[in-house]
């Protein structure tokens, strides 16, 4: 590399931004930087391409303020990242998963740790640039063409010219007492160089590009549109399944719905105890139950009935649940109101009727045969017929002895 | 060059003279007569029968052989890495792990209990116990009382042969000075490092998880390291501390040493938070029968308050108090931590070992019951260990002096 | 610069005296030279040509594939009921392993105080960050509908509704997720200084303004260094405890799980120790070749290959620990699904799987124990390979056999993968190698700056005085602060 200083004709019409001084090995700048220190002045530095060990107690350099930064933003991710979780699944959207508490901390310090590093990362990276002052694309020192060996193998020392002790004469003199092996002054050229002006409007034009989708996605997220969500694939518009009376080019009868298979019969086909399983006696309507009645029957009756009648019947059989009194109020058109399991009409009804409504359902009542086992369903027969004698009883109902109790 | 040259540890004073006696009549007087009023009292029945005095006096066994073993890895370790840094410390090291042949004798009274059929403290040692219960039935090719002989023999003989090999080599040197004893301890520090890791593993699950015979984790023994670890760093810091109080090492042991002790000590603390969440979590998150029984006594009831002191105390507390660079460089601050870490493994080790007493590992297990008993055998023995390590260094060198990379050791500085 | 390494023992293990790091005749000027040199040559060598044609073609393949994936559905991969999880999760387990060795080389060796790190962990870092990025893939694409990925993250959605933070599968993004930004910081921050190397070198015009911009004006002030070491410092220090996380939470995918050899407590070290043996393996792939290309012997000498080694073979054998732990652990804990899992590992239908996986990451790294093996490129070439692709079984193992032998044999199954599945592993060697190769050409390959401050002239050794300025600069200090 050339050393010569002053090959820039532009760089020696600019003002004089401050002395730097070249030295022979790390060694070299720290005795140099003592002596500068001592001297006296602040707005000096030394210019190494590695951290020189035990430059920063030579040049008088306090311990930075950076651990402080991270540590503040590392207890930030921490905060964060607890009242993230709390809020999120414990308040604002809570729901149960594998029997874990909504906020319970062993599952939940996996994220705790993570933002705090996160965070203290961050504190870090950008603590050391914003400390630094970086990035900053031009400094006057870039000026001299010698301080380019900074990032090879020079070692320097500058002085700015802004500091209270400046006096090119003076520092020079006291520079090459030192031995350096080069002593120069630095000027402030023109610091527009640094980056070309393009840069900057190129930067701005994509930057608000990049905002049109956002506030696109932030307009269609609080308006509302009569036009049905747009979707990348269509695959599930039109999925290739059959649908039940259409006709099917795949099978080369052409008919969707199968035929049985030859050897097989249906479960209803395998019934052995029509009372019991189709509550019917010679084609009728059973009028007794194919078993013997008792309190677990009915208990179980109760059990079963509470969670799959009582929704729409009630608790009470009147017709009154909760899904019923909804649709009321909702005024939904459609909506056939269940039926009052305590009417007489169903309390004339032959107990394998109220059996097959179950099995089957009955007008928009679904079937219940598939999720009630066919002794459940005689249980809650049982115990439709207990809530008919219960919800239409009278006082003559009631023994004797314990009328008295219920006034 | 400023830095102190070699010459500086031969003029330190770096043995223990009279002090070695002095240790090895109170310790060891100590130990002994804490041990036997611990008896006394297990046999009478007053402090909670002998089976309280066997689960106590193996907390405090579990205690003492962790320390031992800690030593053990930070000797293998330095060598393994040809660290130049620990020259100047490592011989404490060496003469903690040279205890172990004290340490054999102190296992005995545990190895005759299982010899003896006794279940009161490992229940899967009883016959009648064992044949009636399923899961031990299942594991009695590995629980039963030959095979744990026979295995504690093997490991007392990986670690005295190793203890006597990296002592007696480097107190050789010592005379010598022959860097050639370097070499080939640092070239069979693998091997041997091989071998410690098997041995602590499974010396942790036959004296600690085979206390709860039901109850199995993958990751014990790595649990138990991370301990041994803790408690070695935590107590060579306070013998270093203890001995340059009375004047020795002055000279050879920096604050740049205490400092990366500290460092050790510190990495430790959040390594063994690692492997305790680590177990814990996964225990925890399963929640499969098979494993919640072990954590579940441990965490409901008084032993759940132990538990939480486990936490804050030997995780959360000690971390922030060791962070930062300061505390770690004063040597009142380091040792107070150290202190503070070695009673927390002990608490550790407690919460561990007693919660069997009386439930035989499964079962409704009784809560805390702390008893003068405990106190007795835990620190007859921490006592009697203490004694040993001062009879194991009576006559050498408290440092390594003719090591070859001690210029290096006493010349380095932390960034 | 010549070639007379010969005279040079850099594997003396001599207690009595430190073999030098880099080869001692090494002005800073040649370390600059030579690092920067690689990137500033017009034309990078033949081999490098045909490597960057063949792994940019594979990367076209997989982006393809994913094109396909993404219009066709997961039903291209062989994932189906009950290996759900099949080479999407091993590929990705396998890559955030890889990961793992740079930063365990910026981080932990650094604050080990191993100087022979700074030959090596840019590399190691730049690795890390190419196979995080082929790591990402995978669960990215995975989710099927890719274009709902944003789901994945607490953002309030239209459903309103919240991730749920305690499934480890939200863990995984926050720590992988945390990882690959941290990474990324560490290894650009470490960069900054040899960026304003090559910017200070550039010729061109375009060179300039990029090496420009990204060395952010970097000055080598004092002041600068100071704080830039500070924070390189707890960046380390944050990184260290980071990279046991994020594989321990890797591992927690699987962990947490109630299923036989799924749900094993020693899984998190034993991931992490896993993550670093296949990423040091990967790191020495890379490094054995990519120092005679490029001229680096004097940097990274034959001692930073051993020493990785080394670290091969002691977490070779922390795996091995692992292996048999479970094994142990398996049959001690008495469950009979445990014990029939881990028989039929070693014994059913995967146990060429599993075989596989034992040879390559426990039997053949045993071959480092000899110091002549170790410090042979073509064992180590061979070695190194083996472990890359017993940990790929690994994780392969892992996940196929406890998911096609669950707690109901109604639903074992076997899992094969598809043409797609393997195209994809393939493709993403491809993609690792296309990013991995734009490095090699564009930017400084060994932290220049940390290699100086290491030679034994960074200590002022030659230019004397250093006790006399010590104890000047101690003065100074007490008189400053």
């Amino acid at each position: 590399m050339q050393a010569s200083a002053n090959a820039d004709p532009k760089g020696e019409s600019a003002p004089v931004a401050g002395i730097l001084a070249e030295f022979d090995g790390p060694g070299a700048l720290k005795k140099a930087a003592v002596q500068i220190r001592d001297a006296g002045f602040t707005r000096w530095d030394c210019y190494s391409p590695f951290p020189v060990h035990g430059i920063d107690p030579a040049m008088g350099v306090r311990p930075t303020i950076l651990p402080w930064i991270i540590l503040g933003m590392g207890l930030t991710g921490l905060t964060i990242a607890t009242a993230l979780q709390w809020w999120t699944n414990g308040v604002d959207y809570p729901f149960l998963i594998s029997g874990k508490p909504l906020f319970g901390l062993p599952a939940n310090i996996p994220i705790m740790f993570e933002l705090t590093i996160l965070l203290s990362a961050f504190g870090a990276f950008f603590g050391a640039l914003i400390l630094n002052d970086l990035p900053k694309f031009y400094r006057p020192i870039f000026s001299s063409k010698r301080f380019k060996k900074v990032t090879d193998n020079g070692f320097f020392i500058g002085i700015e010219a802004s500091d209270p002790h400046y006096d090119s004469k003076k520092i020079q003199s006291l520079f090459r007492q030192m031995g350096p092996l080069s002593v120069e002054e630095f000027h402030d050229t023109d610091p527009q160089g640094a980056l070309p002006k393009a840069f900057f409007r190129v930067g701005i034009i994509l930057f608000l590009l990049g905002l049109i989708p956002l506030a696109l996605a932030l307009k269609s997220r609080h308006s509302t549109s009569s036009s049905p969500r747009w979707h990348f694939w269509r695959d599930m518009d039109f999925q290739p399944v059959a649908k039940a009376q259409r006709a099917s080019a795949f099978f080369p009868d052409g008919r969707v719905i199968r035929p049985q298979v030859e050897g097989t019969f249906a479960r209803e086909q395998a019934d052995d105890n029509p009372h019991l399983n189709q509550g019917r006696v010679n084609g009728k309507f059973a009028t007794t139950f194919p078993m013997k009645l008792s309190m677990e029957m009915l208990e179980r009756g109760k059990d079963r009935f509470d969670t799959y009648c009582a929704p729409c019947h009630g608790k009470d059989g009147r017709g009154q649940g909760l899904v019923a009194k909804r649709a009321s109020t909702l005024g939904e058109g459609t909506w056939v109101p269940p039926s009052n399991l305590v009417d007489p009409r169903i309390e004339k009804m032959p107990v394998g009727e109220i059996y097959q409504a179950i099995r089957y359902g009955v007008r928009n009542m679904p079937k219940y045969g598939p999720q009630i086992k066919v002794e459940d369903r005689w249980a809650i027969v049982a115990y439709i017929r207990a809530l008919q004698r219960s919800q239409n009883g009278t006082i003559k109902d009631v023994p004797e002895a314990d009328r008295g109790k219920l006034k | 060059m400023n830095h102190p040259s070699p010459e500086v540890v031969l003029n330190d004073d770096r043995h223990l003279g009279p002090l070695g006696p002095k240790i090895l009549r109170i310790a060891g007087g100590l130990g002994i007569v804490l041990l036997i009023l611990g008896l006394v009292l297990g046999i009478t029945g007053s402090g909670g029968g002998m089976s309280r005095f066997l689960f106590a006096y193996t907390a405090g066994f579990a205690f003492i052989l962790s320390i031992a073993l800690g030593a053990m890895f930070f000797v293998l370790v330095n060598h393994l890495t040809r660290a130049g840094w620990c020259a100047t410390t490592r011989r404490i090291a060496e003469i903690t792990m040279g205890t172990m042949p004290f340490l054999a004798i102190l296992f005995l009274p545990i190895l005759i209990s299982v010899l003896m059929g006794y279940g009161g403290l490992f229940s899967w040692a009883d016959h009648e116990i064992a044949s009636k219960d399923h899961l031990i039935h299942l594991k009695a090719g590995y629980l039963n009382p030959v095979f744990f002989t026979i295995r504690w023999v093997i490991y007392f003989a990986v670690w005295m042969q190793i203890s006597r090999y990296y002592l007696g080599g480097s107190v050789r040197q010592d005379d010598s000075g022959d860097p050639e004893i370097t070499s080939r301890m640092q070239k069979w520090s693998a091997a041997s490092i091989l071998l410690f890791a098997l041995t602590l593993t499974f010396a942790s699950f036959d004296l600690l998880m085979s206390l709860a015979p039901h109850w199995f984790s993958s990751i014990f023994g790595v649990y138990f390291f991370a301990g041994s670890v803790i408690a070695f760093q935590a107590f060579g810091i306070l013998v270093l501390v203890l001995l340059q109080r009375k004047g020795k090492l002055k000279k050879s042991v920096s604050i740049e040493h205490f400092h990366d002790w500290g460092k050790l000590l510190f990495a430790f603390v959040f390594f063994w938070a690692y492997i305790a969440y680590s177990q814990f979590m996964l225990i925890w998150y399963g929640n499969i029968p098979e494993e919640t029984g072990w954590f579940h006594t441990r965490i409901t009831g008084s032993w759940g308050g132990v538990a939480l002191i486990l936490v804050f105390a030997h995780f959360v507390i000690p971390f922030a108090g060791l962070m930062s660079r300061h505390a770690k460089r004063n040597l009142a601050s380091l040792s107070f931590w150290a202190m503070w870490m070695l009673i927390m493994h002990c608490i550790d080790i407690y919460w561990i070992v007693m919660p069997n007493q009386g439930g035989h590992g499964h079962g409704e297990a009784p809560g805390v019951h702390f008893q003068a008993l405990d106190i007795l055998a835990i620190v007859g023995l921490f006592s009697l260990f203490v004694a040993g390590a001062a009879y194991i260094g009576r006559h050498c060198s408290l440092v390594a002096v003719k090591e070859p990379r001690l210029a290096e050791s006493l010349a380095f500085e932390n960034a | 610069m010549s070639n007379e390494l010969s005279s040079v023992d850099f594997l003396a293990d001599d207690p009595t005296q430190r073999a030098p790091l880099v080869s001692p005749d090494l002005e800073f000027k040649d370390v600059t030279e030579t690092v920067c040199g690689v990137a500033e040559k017009p034309r990078p060598p033949k081999a490098w040509y045909v490597a960057f044609g063949i792994s940019l073609a594979l990367t076209g393949m997989l982006f393809s594939m994913i094109a396909y994936l993404v219009i066709t559905g997961v039903g291209v991969w062989g994932n189906n009921s009950p290996a759900f999880w099949g080479f999407p999760i091993v590929n990705f387990v396998f890559w955030v392993g890889i990961g793992h060795a740079g930063t365990l080389i910026s981080a932990i060796l650094f604050l080990f105080r191993q100087k022979w790190r700074t030959s090596i962990n840019r590399f190691a870092e730049a690795m890390t960050i190419f196979a995080v990025v082929c790591a990402g893939l995978f669960p990215g694409i995975h989710v099927g509908r890719i274009w709902f990925a944003y789901w994945l993250f607490p953002i309030p959605n239209q459903m309103e509704m919240w991730p749920n933070f305690r499934s480890p599968l939200l863990w995984d993004v926050f720590a992988v997720g945390t990882y690959a930004t941290v990474s990324l910081l560490f290894w650009y921050f470490g960069m900054i200084p040899d960026l304003a190397s090559l910017r200070d070198r550039a010729k061109g015009k375009i060179a300039k303004l990029l090496y420009g911009i990204f060395s952010l004006g970097w000055s080598g002030s004092a002041r600068h260094w100071h704080r830039y070491e500070r924070a390189y410092l707890i960046l380390a220090a944050l990184a260290t405890p980071l990279v046991l996380s994020v594989h321990s939470v890797v591992s927690f995918d699987f962990a947490v799980a109630q299923l036989p050899g799924w749900h094993s407590t020693i899984l998190p070290p034993y991931f992490v120790a896993g993550a670093i043996f296949s990423g040091f393996a990967m790191v020495v792939t890379l490094m054995l070749p990519a120092r005679l290309l490029f001229g680096l012997e004097k940097i990274v000498t034959m001692r930073h290959i051993e020493n990785m080694n080394k670290v091969i073979l002691a977490t070779g054998m922390m795996v091995g620990y692992a292996y048999a732990m479970e094994f142990f652990i398996a049959w001690y804990s008495g469950s009979p699904s445990e014990r029939f899992v881990f028989i039929n590992r070693a014994f059913g239908n995967y146990a060429w799987a599993y075989w596989i996986m034992v040879s390559c990451n426990v039997f053949i790294p045993q071959l480092f124990w000899f110091k002549k093996l170790r410090r042979n490129p073509w064992v180590i070439m061979f070695v190194v390979l083996f472990v890359n692709v017993g940990m790929w079984f690994e994780r392969f193992v892992i996940a196929v056999t406890s998911l096609t032998r669950d707690f109901t044999p109604a639903s074992w199954g076997y899992f094969s993968p598809t043409w797609i599945d393997i195209g994809m592993l393939v493709g993403s060697f491809g993609l690792f190698f296309t990013l991995f190769l734009l490095f090699l050409r564009f930017l400084p390959i060994v932290a220049i700056s940390e290699v100086k401050g290491v030679m034994p002239q960074a200590h002022g050794h030659q230019d004397g005085g250093h006790g006399e300025v010590k104890e000047a600069a101690e003065a100074g200090a007490s008189t400053n602060s």
